[in-house]
C-alpha cells in the first residue's frame, strides 16, 4: 500500500521506534522565541547539558517586543527580562538570534520561510502551536510546549506518537479570489469539521483550490490547522514552493538537486489511505467573520448571528458554549454581521501579516480614511515585509488613511506586549484566535480576512467585499 | 489517587483562558498560579484546594502550547484534568512536566460526576470511582509512551 506525503517525512525521521508505539523522530530545524524558552535552556544549566544542534537552531523574539520605535527603551520591565534572557541563552549556547533590531527579527512563522529555514520534507518544531504554518512547504511542522523544547535542545529529537493522516481536499474556483481569499478558505473548513475536527491528526490540504493558492496564501491555510486541533498541516510542494524558496539568505547550496529529490518523493502515492477525508467546494463560499468565541463559531458575512439552537444542532455543550460567546461577544442572534460595529481593526500575526496580506488589504483603502470611531493598526509580520512594503509605498497608503504602521512582532494576537484591547472594545483582526480576552481582557474579537477587516476600517462595520472594487 | 471536582460544563477550555497572555512574562509558578483559570472563572484561585479535580467537556486545552496553563493548574493544586477530549500540546505538557495527570473520560463520568464530588482516581485499573455518589467509571487507558512518561515522572526521566 502507498503512503501519504506525512507517512514518509515521518519515516525518513523515525531514530527508532515500532510501527505501532511511539518513536523517536529527528527534528531538522527548531525555532526558539523568548517565552518559551527560558525554563528549557535553564533546564540544560541545571543537568550541564549543551544545545546539541546550535547549527540548526534559530531564535528570535517576536510575542512580547514593542511594536513601536525600536530606539526607545522597553518600558515593560518583566518584557525586557525574557528579551535579554533570550539574548543571554544564545550567546551562551551559540545559537544564531535574531534579536529586535535584526533586519531579520519578526514573527517566527514569517521569517522561517521568508529566510529560506523552512525546507519541503523536513520536521520543524518552535515552542508555539502555530509551527504549523511551515507545512505550507511541505514539511512536517507543528508546535511543542517548553518540556520538549528543551528535550530538541538537548537531543535534536522527540518522542512522538504517530499521527492519523486526514485528508482535506479544497475544490473548484473562487469567482473572485481578491475577496474572498485563503483566510475564509480555512474559516471555512474549520467551521465545518469543528476545533476537535482535526485531533490526533496531520492534516495534508490537497486539490485545486489549494493548487491555485499562492505560497502566502498556503502559509495562512497552514497556520490554522491547530484551530481545528490538528497536530500539523501541510500542502505537497510543487513549482511555486521551489520557486518561493529558491535563492533564499539560508537556502542550501546544492539546492537544485535537492529539488530534484523532492520533486520525487515529497507526495503522496495514488493509493495511500488516509484516516479521514473531508472535501470543501469553493466556488461559492463568502467572505467569513467570526461571532463566538472559537474559530469554529464562524459564519459568512452575510449571514446573522446564529441562534445557540441553530449552532449547536442539538449538542448540550455546543449550546451553552453558544449561549456563553453570545454573552461575552454582546451579540444578539438575528443581527446581520454586516450591521456590527468594531471599534479596532489588527491587521497582523502569522496568520495574515505577510507582503500579499499587506497589498491586499491597501487596495481596500483607495484614498479613503478610516473611520473616525475606529482605531486600526498594521503590523507587519517581519522587519523585511515592513521594508519591502515600505519599497512599494504602502506604509503610506496605510498611514494617510490613518491606520498605525507599527513594527514587527506577534503584537495585538495574543496580548503580550501593550498592543491591547480594552475591555468591550470589538476588533476586526486579521489573527487566528478569538478566545476570551485573547487580545486583552475583555476584548472581543472577530476574525477576517486581511481585506475585510481594512474594510471594515473605513467602513466602521463588517461589509461583503465582494461587492467592492478590489482592481 | 483521591480530590473534589470543580466542574466546568462546556467543551474548548483553551489556554488563553487557563492563563492569559499577559501572565506569560511570570517566572514565579506561586504568582502564575494565582492567575490560573482567570479568564474563566476569577473565582477559581479562592476556591481551588490542594489535589482538587478539574471536570470538563471535549478539546480541553486547545490553543497555544504555553506550558504555562498546566503550571498554572498544577501550583494552583490541581492533580488531575478529567476531559472528554484533550488537546494534544496540553495534554503532553501535562505529563511531560509531570504537573498533572490528563484523564479521557466517557460521557458516563462526564454525565455522572458533579461540582464538589470526591473521586478516585485509578490508572492502575483504569477506574475512577465516585465516592460521593458510589458509582465507578472506566476512564481510557494511557498509551504506552504516556503511561512511561508518568510512571517516571516526567519526559527527562523516561528512558526507554
Amino acid at each position: 500500500m502507498g503512503k501519504t506525503l506525512f507517512e514518509k517525512i515521518w519515516d525518513a525521521h523515525v531514530v527508532v521506534g515500532k510501527e505501532s508505539g511511539p518513536s523517536l523522530i529527528y527534528i531538522d530545524r527548531h525555532l526558539v522565541h523568548e517565552v518559551t524558552s527560558p525554563q528549557a535552556f535553564d533546564g540544560l544549566r541545571m543537568n550541564n547539558r549543551k544545545v546539541r544542534r546550535p547549527d540548526l537552531t534559530i531564535a528570535t523574539m517576536d510575542h512580547n517586543v514593542p511594536t513601536t520605535d525600536r530606539g526607545l527603551p522597553i518600558l515593560d520591565q518583566t518584557s525586557s527580562i525574557q528579551i535579554q534572557t533570550l539574548e543571554k541563552n544564545c550567546q551562551d549556547f551559540g545559537i544564531k538570534l535574531f534579536d529586535i533590531n535584526s533586519p531579520n527579527q519578526g514573527i517566527v512563522h514569517v521569517i522561517g520561510p521568508q529566510l529560506g529555514i523552512t525546507l519541503p520534507g523536513s520536521t520543524i518544531v518552535c515552542g508555539d502551536s502555530h509551527t504549523s504554518t511551515h507545512g505550507a512547504f511541505g514539511a512536517l511542522a507543528f508546535g511543542i510546549g517548553t518540556s520538549e523544547v528543551e528535550h530538541v535542545l538537548a537531543s535534536q529529537t522527540l518522542w512522538l506518537e504517530k499521527p492519523k493522516p486526514f485528508e482535506i481536499r479544497v475544490e473548484g474556483k473562487r469567482k473572485n479570489p481578491h475577496a474572498v481569499t485563503a483566510k475564509d478558505i480555512v474559516l471555512s473548513i474549520i467551521k465545518n469539521i469543528g476545533t476537535g475536527g482535526g485531533t490526533g491528526t496531520v492534516i495534508e490540504y490537497r486539490g485545486e483550490g489549494i493548487e491555485d493558492l499562492s505560497m502566502e496564501q498556503r502559509m495562512t491555510v497552514c497556520n490554522m490547522s491547530i484551530e481545528a486541533g490538528a497536530r500539523a498541516g501541510l500542502i505537497a510542494p510543487d513549482e511555486k514552493t521551489y520557486e518561493y524558496l529558491r535563492g533564499r539568505q539560508y537556502t542550501p547550496k546544492n539546492y537544485e538537486s535537492l529539488v530534484e529529490y523532492w520533486q520525487d518523493n515529497l507526495k503522496s502515492d495514488d493509493d495511500a489511505k488516509f484516516e479521514k477525508q473531508f472535501t470543501l467546494h469553493i466556488d461559492d463560499i463568502a467572505p467569513q467573520v467570526s461571532w463566538g468565541t472559537n474559530p469554529g463559531m464562524t459564519c459568512d458575512v452575510t449571514e446573522t448571528v446564529p441562534t445557540p439552537d441553530e449552532f449547536s444542532k442539538g449538542d448540550s455543550n455546543q449550546k451553552k458554549g453558544a449561549e456563553k460567546a453570545l454573552d461575552y461577544m454582546d451579540l444578539k442572534p438575528g443581527t446581520p454581521i454586516e450591521e456590527i460595529k468594531i471599534d479596532r481593526v489588527f491587521i497582523g500575526s502569522c496568520t495574515n501579516a505577510r507582503l500579499e496580506d499587506l497589498i491586499e488589504a491597501s487596495k481596500i483603502i483607495k484614498r479613503q480614511k478610516v473611520s473616525p470611531e475606529v482605531r486600526a493598526m498594521v503590523v507587519p509580520g517581519s522587519q523585511m515585509v515592513k521594508k519591502q512594503a515600505e519599497e512599494m509605498g504602502l506604509d503610506k497608503i496605510f498611514i494617510n488613511a490613518n491606520f498605525e504602521w507599527r513594527e514587527a512582532g506577534c503584537s495585538m494576537c495574543l496580548g503580550m506586549n501593550p498592543d491591547i484591547l480594552s475591555p468591550g472594545e470589538r476588533c476586526a483582526s486579521t489573527s487566528n484566535r478569538n478566545f476570551e480576552g485573547r487580545q486583552g481582557t475583555g476584548g472581543r474579537t472577530h476574525l477576517v480576512s486581511p481585506v475585510m477587516a481594512a474594510a471594515a476600517a473605513i467602513n466602521g462595520h463588517f461589509v461583503d467585499v465582494r461587492t467592492m472594487d478590489l482592481s | 489517587m483521591k480530590g473534589n471536582i470543580i466542574k466546568y460544563e462546556r467543551d474548548n477550555i483553551d489556554t488563553d483562558v487557563i492563563i492569559p497572555g499577559q501572565y506569560l512574562k511570570v517566572h514565579d509558578y506561586a504568582e502564575l498560579a494565582t492567575h490560573a483559570m482567570e479568564g474563566l472563572d476569577p473565582d477559581f484561585h479562592s476556591k481551588v484546594k490542594e489535589g482538587d479535580f478539574i471536570l470538563s467537556g471535549k478539546n480541553f486545552g486547545c490553543g497555544s502550547s504555553r506550558e504555562h496553563a498546566p503550571i498554572a493548574l498544577s501550583h494552583s493544586g490541581v492533580k488531575a484534568v478529567l476531559a472528554l477530549s484533550f488537546a494534544r500540546i496540553f495534554y503532553r505538557n501535562s505529563v511531560d512536566g509531570a504537573f498533572l495527570l490528563p484523564i479521557e473520560i466517557e460521557e458516563d463520568a462526564y454525565n455522572g460526576i458533579s461540582e464538589g464530588d470526591e473521586i478516585d482516581i485509578d490508572i492502575g485499573t483504569n477506574e475512577i470511582k465516585n465516592l460521593t455518589k458510589n458509582q465507578t467509571y472506566k476512564m481510557k487507558p494511557f498509551s504506552e509512551i504516556i503511561g512511561k512518561i508518568i510512571e517516571a515522572g516526567g519526559l527527562f526521566n523516561y528512558k526507554p
